[in-house]
């Protein structure tokens, strides 16, 4: 039986230094991170540096993620939320880039560690807590008191406001991680069905086929859940700086 | 598949600030265990909120 949970292994690749008694090591995830943000780069470098009229294959792609990141903002945010826009434009295609990447077999997932989603989703929330607070002053709490509350269930009220705010982070980061690290496990204990049954010999063979045909079926859907989960983390982070920007709509 | 994993998330993540409040209340006052308690359950109510909202079914807070 392949173990399934072995593709997210982190391997260590050399020691950068230590601070304390921990070890800082760069290990096949920054690989695989340094090696996403260089594809990005290229895509960009490459699709501005013709700038023709009439866009070639690169450039009409690096416009494309232009347009996409840029709309997602105005219709969500509006057109003061642009000032957001590297920083969302950055996470989407990390996160799209870095997804795609993982769906090539014997690659590394790096959105399927807990950690590295929940870094994330915290830099997109004290970007909320303190752009807001910079930008509303003590007004920002109003997020968490809704308009025509009576007063008698109001300290109910702002008090499920506010968990559900700390909650945020929380359900941000888990959703991105799970469906990642779901997909793969599916995907893996699918595969390794052909090769058990492929074991049983001739009849074996055939009876493979059905889980050949499910990973090939999978591996198109995982494509898809790559590219919408980017897209649902982009889109919160639009949602949640829109908050910061315009408390107690 | 997705639809489903991004309700859970949001029903478990209420719960779990919930929880983990109230445990930290309780640390810290020594009222333990009212303040788990009290905080549990407005954590599973914050976790129903979260999940009528982004299910769609209620007004977002910004009325979208």
């Amino acid at each position: 039986m392949i173990d399934p949970i072995e593709q997210f292994t982190i391997q260590k690749i050399f020691t950068i230094g230590h601070i304390g008694n921990q070890e800082i090591a760069f290990t096949n995830s920054s690989a695989y991170m340094f090696g996403t943000v260089a594809l990005i780069s290229l895509l960009m470098i490459g699709g501005v540096a013709g700038k023709q009229l009439v866009p070639g294959r690169i450039q009409s792609m690096a416009e494309l993620s232009y347009e996409f990141v840029a709309n997602m903002i105005r219709s969500n945010v509006g057109r003061e939320g642009m000032k957001f826009f590297p920083f969302v434009f950055s996470i989407f295609m990390l996160l799209a880039v870095s997804n795609l990447i993982g769906i090539i077999p014997y690659t590394f997932t790096i959105a399927s560690h807990i950690i590295v989603t929940a870094a994330l989703a915290l830099l997109v929330f004290l970007t909320v807590l303190i752009y807001g607070f910079y930008k509303n002053g003590l007004k920002f709490f109003k997020l968490f008191v809704p308009s025509g509350i009576p007063i008698v269930i109001l300290p109910l009220v702002v008090a499920i406001e506010v968990i559900s705010f700390l909650s945020r982070p929380v359900s941000h980061s888990v959703r991105l991680f799970a469906n990642m690290l779901a997909g793969h496990i599916t995907l893996k204990v699918f595969a390794s069905f052909v090769t058990m049954l492929g074991a049983f010999g001739l009849v074996g063979w055939f009876g493979a086929i059905l889980p050949l045909a499910l990973v090939i079926a999978l591996t198109a859907l995982e494509l898809l859940v790559a590219f919408l989960q980017a897209y649902v983390f982009a889109i919160l982070t639009c949602i949640y700086i829109n908050d910061a920007i315009h408390p107690g709509h | 598949m997705a639809r489903g994993l991004r309700l859970s998330s949001e029903l478990i993540a209420g719960v779990l600030v919930g929880a983990v409040i109230g445990w930290g209340f309780d640390r810290l006052l020594s009222t333990s265990p009212f303040g788990l308690i009290v905080f549990f359950l407005l954590g599973f109510v914050a976790g129903v909120v979260n999940v009528v909202r982004s299910a769609g079914v209620a007004p977002d807070r910004t009325g979208r």
